[in-house]
């Protein structure tokens, strides 16, 4: 049973030499010694805050010298005459655990001592102490780069690299000598796995073997570096850390079909070595440093990788709770990424383990408290000319058979609009003059919270204002809404103009303006049940003057947008009008539907509004809106046109539509991103982590710990979305934050080595323990900055190493001192990753689809039940589901069998580590699968062609391709028997069983 | 290193070795698991003073924070209420066969959830937490308790027939605990687990003759890596794969149970042949040492309903759905108990969430739909080490909150825990910063219920 053990904590506590140990002294250091045990045992109920149980206040000189309600609590050198004592050694407090014998005799011997005071108040953090991390832990400390050990070294290969005197000078400690030098062949295939994920072709590990310049081994690491694979190896990685998950998770598990876009993003960026500091801040912020570039818009797909339920209660409260468990997951994955801390343990208390307080959590909250999830539509990018150009010309020749046409269609209808009709007679009509009154006299308006009438418009705070009318007296089916509407920003998402709904909020249709989509008029409805958008142009002028907006709901379906009198975008056909029904309905302006809050409500004036209990005509909304309508039907055009000018014309938009939908892949691009809320919310501590006891505001700020990086951005809690995380993001990837550098070199040497210098390498707090190699890890941290955060060239130091290339024999006598191989006797086999094995099955059988990029493959059957996504796996065929597994679409419900058993991680939880588990689930996933069974038929295919007739020769070929080495004698002669009597596939099936397959030495 | 080899791939006798916190009443687990939320005000929570205060409104000055936001007034009970058995445990004319074994059963009245919304409810049931991504209640009993058998998965899993609950597979990960802890899948079409057999017929020469090869080229692989400990395991658990594909065949064949056993099981009937089949596989997976199977009554959600969500109707919806379990239920309770089983396994039967006492209507009508009510509801646990025949803990009069022992799903978990002989504080894994635990940072073993 696999039990914590807070001896083994202890333990491992001391033996790090990171804090100061309970040693006792007959007269304890205060700050030292004691401060820390009231702090962590007494004064999470004795403090001076509202809980100060019996009265007492242990956290400060004064209080506590004065006592209790049971009076004083402390005699300084009277033992027997301190109550403290007293309840202390009777067991009775702390209440539940008492404290630990060590303890109990510190504080015998402090208050024998005289009970001399130190720092008041009791600072809990000013120093590590065995059970959690002060200011003085190693990791928040300043990064100094240390010196390489001189020691002395014989074998002349481990003197080249600064790695190696670090790595020897441990093992020297411990009577211990390095392995050697893996062989080539070992060697080739090694690094092959482990900077690009695939096998060595045998032509590539013969040519390697035989190559004698002295450098034939760094051209390959950097031929392996140059590789594009390289970029989908550590990109998977990465993707892990990221969470990053293609489908919302929870009860809808929605697909986010571009979300694909980040993950080719982190490829490329990893490709093209992109500086690690730049890659993090793009990642954090990259749509407000860069907006204009559309890669950097991408790269914050990080913030929004992680599962969302979007399926929301009624509730106030329960939204609100969500909405904190979601900022949670986001500042979690920040935090853990880029510093190596755990902030989101902060979110109800201070860090049990680390020096990391409740606000610091807030702190970063308030950072990232804009971040949402959604669909944002790229900046344009180069779409091949020669597509726009021709659409062009078709336009142009379509204009200019309509041109003439439509012209003499309007100028009869100006004629005409001397005349023009009356506009039509509204049911109810509202002009907000004075008072919130129907002028038909049946729909009377109530203003509600902030709701105003200012100057002729009713005034809205997009806070919690808004107006609702008296119960419609009949039902409504076809309906129009239409509104004349100041807003008072563009960046606004989500608030309602004018709203029909029932009187609970519960159904709805609304002119909404910028829900789904930034700057665009929408009908919103319950659940998005009837609303799509109408593509209509960006809402720039909105602010700027009053614009008139209607939507019209014919009894079809049809749902039609209007802006300034003219159709908005184009109508499309919904489930049907919704019966609102009489005395259960009613008229609500300023807000998309009750209940109130949330992001429902409207920011800015309307001057006036109109309801119709009927769909209006074009014509009739452009008479409304006081404009000639310039809307010509299709048929008025096709009326008016020659026979040979129709099929013309017919002709011309077909292939218009055509390369529009070939542009459409180009230009505007959509990414699933981040998406954020403006303005920003301010962000307030909230007690015990309680979304209805709200605290302080605070402002985005860094960690208050890290006072050498400047934790302090300067901003106000209201400060702008955008401002705050973009300062946030420079905080974090900057030289001078030492979490930053230190996680990342710890990170990527547990990728080349199977475990980190710190175990944990998303917490290189106190729970992560002390690094193997403390020394080592600050200098590869500090030489990362100094090669530019250059991590290509932190993969080439590590692989070039000595230390990397030894040879991964156990030696008994090593493994009797170190079985755990933590002071890097030798290299650690590793069985390779289900990516990876999925991967070179492909790439022995020659079916490797190596594209590079685009949508993801989907290896399942996407089928909807009852509004939920669900995701059946498959095993299809083709080239298409032949590319490399980090192509695959990760749905979260889409989980692949066979990469599944072999520790694929549940992409809602951050994977800062592998599994790497041995089961017999995986043994029968490899052996039956059909994708196993179908890559056996392959291998023996290729074999056939390449090896001959041959039997032997086959089975030298297979598992050279299969293990990149040669086959030995007894390989093939064991292997003859079943090849003769049962084919070449069932055997090259048990070679994609052995380990030899598996596993890198 | 080794040592996590040598679990991970189930040693045999690994968890009886396993040294536990306290003495263990149960070793075994099986979990029904009614999706939707069932309504507690209609099942075991008797509420004479709901009916009197049938077509009233809730008053008071609350208003209730509920999922669909409609408070209509109040409903009385759909069924009738009667005392059972010997201990006189209320439970309504919806179960009768449930009814029939009322005196093994240990009913908690008033449960609390965290949670209105189901997904993140039913994560909560299962994991501790409302969201995606953490090990489920079998998930640790398979990582702290390992496994009796080594032919069988530690975690199996039967869904409802009729589909998979929301989130699919989401509902057994094993989140971050090592991947030999998720929940395995039994399929009731089709192979029973996925890959258990090669999708395409090989013959028992080739198979034989392969594995054969296979063991060879290991040795040879072995020998020239040191005896790597590793390499050494995998070749283990390809022997233990062949036991598998002999123990998954024999155990889910109930051919071999006899016509009467069959019969109580209801496997007879239309109706109740599903969850019969699953029920009686449930106990024959424990008998084969398995620690946790979970059974799933209810798919997703939406419209038309497949699940105990019963928004529109809850009499149409709970009649259709306790028809399918009720007898199946009872049979297993009464089987575990003749083969003596009862006596060191639990049973639980849970929803995550139960319904308002007042309909979701308009506020003057008395709807037939009951909305979600996470504040008060109940479940019921049988097996060792349980007070039996007891009802514990309270809601208030109309059944609405829970006021008497509240009993959070933290609670439960650790007394189910407490029960297999774990201290819920002490069964912890690492994972990004925090050592972690089913109960997170809470949880109060429920004392008031045990034997």
């Amino acid at each position: 049973m696999r039990i914590a053990s807070v001896a083994t904590f202890f333990v491992l506590a001391v033996l790090g030499g990171m804090q100061a140990s309970l040693v006792l002294a007959a007269d304890p250091d205060f700050d030292r010694t004691i401060a820390p045990i009231l702090a962590s045992r007494c004064m999470d109920c004795h403090n001076s805050g509202a809980e100060k149980k019996g009265g007492l206040d242990l956290s400060q000189v004064k209080s506590a010298e004065a006592g209790g309600d049971s009076g004083k609590v402390l005699a300084p050198g009277k033992l027997e005459e301190s109550l403290l004592w007293e309840r202390i050694a009777k067991g009775e407090m702390p209440p539940k655990r008492p404290l630990p014998e060590n303890e109990r005799a510190a504080i015998k011997a402090w208050i024998s001592a005289g009970a001399k005071w130190g720092t008041s108040p009791i600072d809990p953090y000013r120093y590590s102490t065995a059970t959690r991390a002060g200011y003085d832990w190693w990791s928040l400390q300043k990064l100094v780069r240390p010196e390489v050990p001189r020691i002395e070294v014989k074998d002349a290969d481990w003197k080249k690299n600064p790695i190696d005197p670090f790595v020897l000078a441990k093992l020297q400690a411990r009577g211990l000598v390095p392995s050697p030098k893996a062989d080539r062949g070992t060697l080739i295939r090694r690094l092959h796995f482990d900077l690009i994920g695939l096998p060595p072709s045998p032509e590539e590990v013969e040519a390697f073997t035989k190559d004698e310049s002295p450098d034939a081994y760094s051209q390959l690491v950097q031929k392996l570096l140059d590789s594009p694979h390289y970029g989908e190896r550590w990109g998977r990685h990465w993707l892990d850390v990221a969470h990053f998950g293609e489908s919302d998770g929870f009860e809808y598990d929605r697909m986010r079909p571009n979300a694909w876009r980040y993950r080719d993003w982190v490829i490329e960026a990893l490709n093209r070595d992109l500086s690690y500091d730049e890659f993090a801040r793009l990642q954090i912020a990259g749509d407000v440093l860069r907006p204009g570039d559309p890669a950097a818009v991408t790269a914050t797909g990080f913030l929004v990788g992680g599962a969302h339920d979007s399926l929301l209660p009624k509730g106030d409260v329960m939204q609100k709770i969500m909405r904190q468990d979601e900022l949670e997951d986001i500042v979690a994955i920040v935090g853990q990424t880029f510093l190596g801390v755990t902030v989101n343990c902060a979110r109800c208390h201070d860090h049990k383990f680390d020096p990391i307080k409740q606000t610091d959590y807030y702190r970063l909250a308030s950072a990232l408290a804009g971040v949402r999830r959604g669909e944002r539509s790229l900046p344009p990018q180069g779409a091949p000319v020669e597509l726009a150009d021709r659409r062009e010309k078709l336009r142009n020749s379509l204009a200019a058979m309509e041109e003439p046409v439509r012209a003499a269609i309007l100028t009869e209808r100006e004629a005409a609009a001397k005349k023009m009709p009356a506009p039509p007679k509204a049911y109810a009509h509202w002009d907000f003059d004075g008072d919130l009154k129907d002028d038909a006299g049946r729909l009377n308006g109530e203003a509600k919270e902030t709701a105003r009438l200012e100057k002729g418009e009713l005034f809205l705070d997009g806070k919690s204002g808004y107006v609702s009318t008296a119960p419609l007296p009949a039902d409504i089916k076809e309906k129009t809404l239409e509104a004349w509407v100041r807003l008072s920003n563009l960046e606004q998402r989500g608030g309602g103009v004018i709203t029909i709904q029932s009187l609970d909020g519960s159904y709805f249709d609304s002119i909404v303006f910028a829900e789904k989509e930034p700057q665009q008029w929408l009908a919103g409805s319950n659940f998005f049940a009837r609303t799509q958008s109408f593509e209509g142009p960006k809402e720039v002028q909105a602010k700027d003057r009053p614009v008139h907006v209607a939507i019209v709901y014919s009894a079809d379906g049809t749902i039609t947008g209007y802006r300034d009198g003219l159709p908005y975008g184009k109508p499309y056909k919904s489930s049907g009008p919704l019966v609102f029904k009489a005395k259960e309905s009613q008229i609500v302006f300023g807000m998309r539907h009750g209940p109130p809050g949330g992001n429902k409500h409207l920011a800015g004036a309307i001057e006036r509004a109109n309801f119709y209990e009927r769909a209006l005509t074009p014509e009739e909304v452009a008479a409304s809106a006081g404009v000639a309508s310039r809307h010509i039907s299709e048929e008025e055009l096709a009326g008016r046109l020659e026979p040979a000018q129709r099929d013309q014309r017919k002709k011309l938009l077909s292939e218009i539509t055509d390369l529009s939908q070939q542009l459409a892949r180009f230009s505007e691009p959509k990414v699933f991103a981040c998406t954020p809320q403006q303005p920003g919310e301010v962000t307030s501590l909230l007690i015990r982590g309680n979304p209805q006891a709200k605290g302080e505001p605070i402002a985005a700020a860094g960690l208050s710990v890290l006072t050498t990086s400047g934790s302090e951005f300067g901003l106000a809690p209201d400060a702008p979305e955008g401002e705050r995380r973009k300062r946030m993001a420079q905080w974090i990837a900057s030289d001078k934050n030492p979490l930053f550098a230190r996680t990342i070199v710890n990170r990527v040497w547990q990728y080349h080595f199977g475990r980190g210098l710190v175990d944990t390498s998303n917490d290189i707090g106190f729970s992560g323990g002390p690094p193997t190699h403390p020394e080592l890890l600050d200098w590869l941290a500090s030489e990362l900055i100094l090669q530019k955060w250059s991590l290509k060239e932190l993969h080439r130091t590590i692989v070039l190493s000595a230390t990397w290339q030894q040879a991964s024999l156990p030696r008994k006598e090593a493994v009797a001192l170190d079985a755990d191989n933590r002071l890097l006797w030798r290299y650690s086999p590793r069985r390779l990753e289900a990516e990876a094995i999925r991967d070179a099955m492909l790439s022995i059988t020659g079916q490797l689809n190596p594209a590079v990029g685009g949508p993801s493959y989907k290896d399942f059957r996407p089928f909807e039940h009852k509004s939920a996504q669900f995701y059946e796996p498959q095993d299809f065929v083709g080239p298409e589901f032949n590319r490399r597994s980090v192509y695959r679409m990760w749905a979260r419900g889409g989980k692949n069998p066979l990469l599944d058993t072999f520790d694929c991680p549940d992409p809602s939880t951050a994977t800062p580590k592998r599994g790497a588990t041995t089961t017999p689930l995986q043994a029968l996933s490899l052996l039956n699968n059909s994708f196993t069974l179908r890559m056996a038929d392959d291998l023996a295919e290729r074999v056939k062609r390449e090896a001959g007739d041959d039997q032997s020769k086959q089975i030298a070929r297979a598992i050279e391709l299969a293990y990149g080495r040669s086959a030995t004698d007894l390989e093939i002669s064991a292997s003859l028997s079943l090849v003769e009597k049962h084919g070449l596939a069932p055997f090259c099936r048990v070679l994609l069983n052995t380990n030899a397959f598996l596993y890198v030495h | 290193m080794r040592d996590e080899v040598v679990r991970a791939i189930g040693i045999p006798g690994e968890a009886k070795d396993a040294p536990p916190h306290h003495p263990a009443k149960a070793k075994r687990v099986i979990h029904i698991c009614l999706c939707g939320g069932f309504s507690q005000l209609d099942t075991f929570d008797y509420k004479p003073e709901l009916a009197k205060l049938h077509g009233k409104p809730l008053g008071g000055s609350e208003k209730p924070d509920v999922f669909f936001g409609q408070i209509g007034l109040l409903r009385k009970n759909d069924w009738e209420f009667k005392q059972r058995g010997k201990s006189g445990l209320w439970i309504s004319e919806l179960f009768p066969h449930i009814a029939g074994v009322a005196d093994e059963l240990t009913v908690i009245r008033s449960m609390v959830a965290e949670s209105s919304s189901h997904t993140p409810a039913t994560l909560h049931e299962n994991s501790g937490f409302r969201l995606n991504g953490f090990p489920n209640l079998g998930s640790w009993l398979s990582y702290g308790m390992g496994n009796e058998t080594d032919e069988l998965p530690a975690y199996v899993v039967l869904p409802d027939s009729r589909g998979l609950p929301a989130g699919g597979t989401n509902n057994w990960s094993n989140g971050f605990l090592p991947a030999q802890h998720q929940g395995v899948m039994f399929q009731s079409k089709g192979p029973v687990i996925s890959d258990l057999f090669p999708a395409r017929e090989i013959s028992g020469d080739v198979e034989a003759a392969s594995r054969e090869l296979q063991a060879k080229l290991n040795q040879l692989d072995l020998e020239a890596r040191g005896g790597e400990g590793e390499l050494a395991a995998r070749m283990k658990a390809y022997e233990l794969a062949a036991k598998m594909q002999l123990a998954v065949p024999r155990v889910t064949d109930l051919s071999g149970e006899t016509a009467d056993t069959q019969k109580l099981y209801g496997i007879d009937q239309d109706a109740t042949k599903d969850f019969g089949r699953s029920c009686l596989l449930a106990r024959r997976l424990l008998e084969q040492g398995v620690r946790f199977v979970q059974l799933f009554s209810g798919g997703s959600f939406g419209s038309p309903r497949i699940n105990w969500d019963g928004h529109e109707d809850v009499k149409e919806n709970h009649t259709r759905e306790a028809k399918l379990i009720d007898q199946p239920v009872a049979a297993l309770v009464k089987d575990l108990r003749q083969r003596g089983l009862l006596d060191d396994t639990l049973v639980l039967f849970t929803s995550e969430f139960g319904r308002t006492p007042f309909t979701q209507s308009s506020a003057d009508v008395v709807g037939t739909g009951r909305d979600h009510n996470q504040y008060g509801f109940s479940v019921w646990l049988a097996g060792a080490g349980l007070k039996h025949g007891l009802a514990y803990g309270s809601t208030d009069d109309i059944g609405w909150k829970a006021v008497e022992h509240r009993t959070a799903w933290h609670d439960f978990h650790a007394t189910v825990l407490h029960l297999l002989g774990i201290d819920h504080t002490r069964l912890t894994y690492y994972h990004n910063g925090i050592q972690r635990r089913l109960t997170n940072v809470h949880g109060e073993v429920v004392e008031g219920i045990l034997a």
